[in-house]
């Protein structure tokens, strides 16, 4: 059977060294949240236009329930519950703000660059203000890593409805 | 067995004798304060005289003869010397051994250099009952951390093992982490935690090095954490963008999660990725189990073109499924190969 075949094929791999998030429940659990919540969606807006900020806060929602072992899913969760209207958890798409090469400023600098980049990253991170800066990069990796599966999980739902 | 020993008393010559760390093990070297006599031999009178005036004539040799080797058994020693005597007993020997409670007393465990070979951070309960003597702190020492790929970790032994020859003082307070400051820098608690926030830190930023994908030229912290700024950030705008393209075409959306793993799995065999992010993910899906897809089988209408009966394995038995959605799932993963 293929499907045995494949499923020698998995793979568990560490996001962080002392957590260990198989990718394969992750992505069960978030295709399987959100899935039906955009089905919910659906049904409910037969007429409307479904909103692009509704379903950002479904795929939100997915995201942060799917991760919930680690810290930065409690603040999206928090985040999401405390907003009545959906908002944008990640404003990459208001800021845009790509990170320029800044190599020229090293130095006496460098250590003030460093932090402000921290800090960037922080913010990128929901809770990341909150944390103290190692735990951030702890958590930075597995949100790296779950962000990863979102996109497939979210390129292969809109794939099949394409 | 080396020991270094001190003797004390009314007419005390302190006589030290320096321990040598011959063995890579051997970090520090502790001082053994009058306490455990007393706890030992409560009834022990001071026989000085008797003992002392050997003591000038002391020397390593002497002090290896009656020491026993490995095993370290101080209560023997002591007896033996009959005297007010400080040991102070090479770490190495009573941090491996079974005898540790009973050495405690003597408040001089010791890490060894081998845990720095090992991936653990070694927590080191000082069990200080030592009275205080008057000494300054050494600054020979080092830190035992959790990071342990780094190369200079040996260097650290190397130097340690170098100070050696020198007088260790008594330094640590009752801690739960014993932590050492590498040769001539500060030893106050600030520095030290400081110094191991820094470790901690740096060995995140080599494992987030391994994460994102094409860093592994990228030396510097700075030019580092750009590019995870900017994966991050790339990763964030794709997903915002596939939930919008997701909310335009929910509407007409015929959700059929089968279909998506089928999707997954039938595009792994044929994935050539370049990225090493990807692989991983082809694999997500494909240990899916069977009963969790048909729990999960959202139905509404089939697919036309990939699922042609609602046998959720049909795709797999539907060899032309592959080569249906082969470019559209490739072009999928070549995008977010980016």
């Amino acid at each position: 059977m293929e499907r045995q075949i494949i499923n020698k094929k998995k793979r568990v791999f560490s996001v962080e060294p002392n957590k260990i998030p198989p990718s394969e429940v992750f992505t069960r659990k978030y295709t399987s949240l959100l899935v039906p919540a955009l089905k919910k969606l659906n049904m409910n807006k037969n007429s409307s236009q479904v909103n692009q900020l509704t379903v950002k806060h479904e795929v939100d929602m997915a995201l942060a329930l799917s991760a919930q072992e680690f810290a930065w899913s409690r603040f999206l969760l928090q985040k999401l519950s405390s907003s009545n209207n959906p908002t944008t958890t990640t404003s990459s798409s208001s800021n845009g703000i790509r990170i320029q090469e800044r190599s020229g400023k090293e130095g006496g600098h460098e250590d003030g660059e460093r932090e402000e980049k921290l800090r960037e990253l922080q913010k990128l991170l929901p809770g990341g203000e909150e944390m103290n800066v190692e735990e951030m990069l702890g958590e930075i990796g597995n949100y790296i890593k779950c962000l990863e599966l979102q996109t497939i999980a979210l390129k292969s739902i809109v794939q099949d409805t394409t | 067995m080396m020991m270094t020993m001190m003797m004390n008393g009314g007419e005390a010559t302190e006589a030290e004798l320096f321990l040598n760390c011959d063995d890579m093990s051997v970090l520090e070297r502790q001082r053994v304060q009058l306490n455990y006599h007393q706890y030992h031999h409560p009834g022990f009178e001071p026989t000085l005289p008797c003992f002392f005036p050997n003591s000038s004539k002391m020397n390593v040799g002497e002090v290896d003869s009656f020491l026993p080797s490995a095993g370290l058994d101080l209560p023997e020693i002591y007896g033996e010397l009959h005297g007010d005597a400080r040991i102070s007993v090479s770490p190495g020997n009573i941090t491996t051994e079974s005898e540790n409670s009973k050495k405690r007393k003597f408040g001089c465990v010791d890490t060894e250099t081998k845990v720095c070979n090992e991936k653990k951070k070694m927590m080191m309960m000082m069990d200080r009952e030592v009275a205080v003597e008057e000494e300054e702190e050494e600054e020979k020492s080092k830190v035992t951390e959790q990071s342990t790929r780094s190369i200079m970790k040996m260097k650290e032994q190397n130097s340690c093992s170098n100070d050696s020859s020198k007088v260790t003082k008594d330094s640590q307070r009752t801690d739960y982490i014993h932590v050492r400051a590498r040769r001539g820098q500060a030893t106050d608690s600030h520095s030290i935690a400081e110094r191991a926030r820094r470790e901690k830190i740096s060995e995140r930023m080599k494992f987030l090095q391994d994460l994102v994908p094409g860093c592994e030229k990228i030396t510097g912290k700075a030019g580092m954490l750009d590019e995870i700024i900017n994966y991050v950030q790339s990763l964030q705008r794709q997903v915002e963008f596939l939930s919008m393209k997701l909310a335009t075409v929910s509407p007409r959306v015929d959700f059929n999660i089968d279909d998506i793993f089928a999707k997954e799995v039938v595009s792994a065999p044929m994935m050539n990725l370049p990225n090493t992010v990807m692989p991983p993910h082809m694999m997500v899906n494909s240990g899916y189990p069977h009963d969790m897809v048909n729990s999960g089988y959202v139905h509404f209408n089939p697919m036309q073109q990939v699922v042609t009966s609602s046998d959720p394995l049909s795709c797999f038995n539907n060899g032309q499924s592959a080569t249906m959605w082969d470019s559209d799932v490739q072009n999928l993963y070549s995008n977010l190969g980016v």
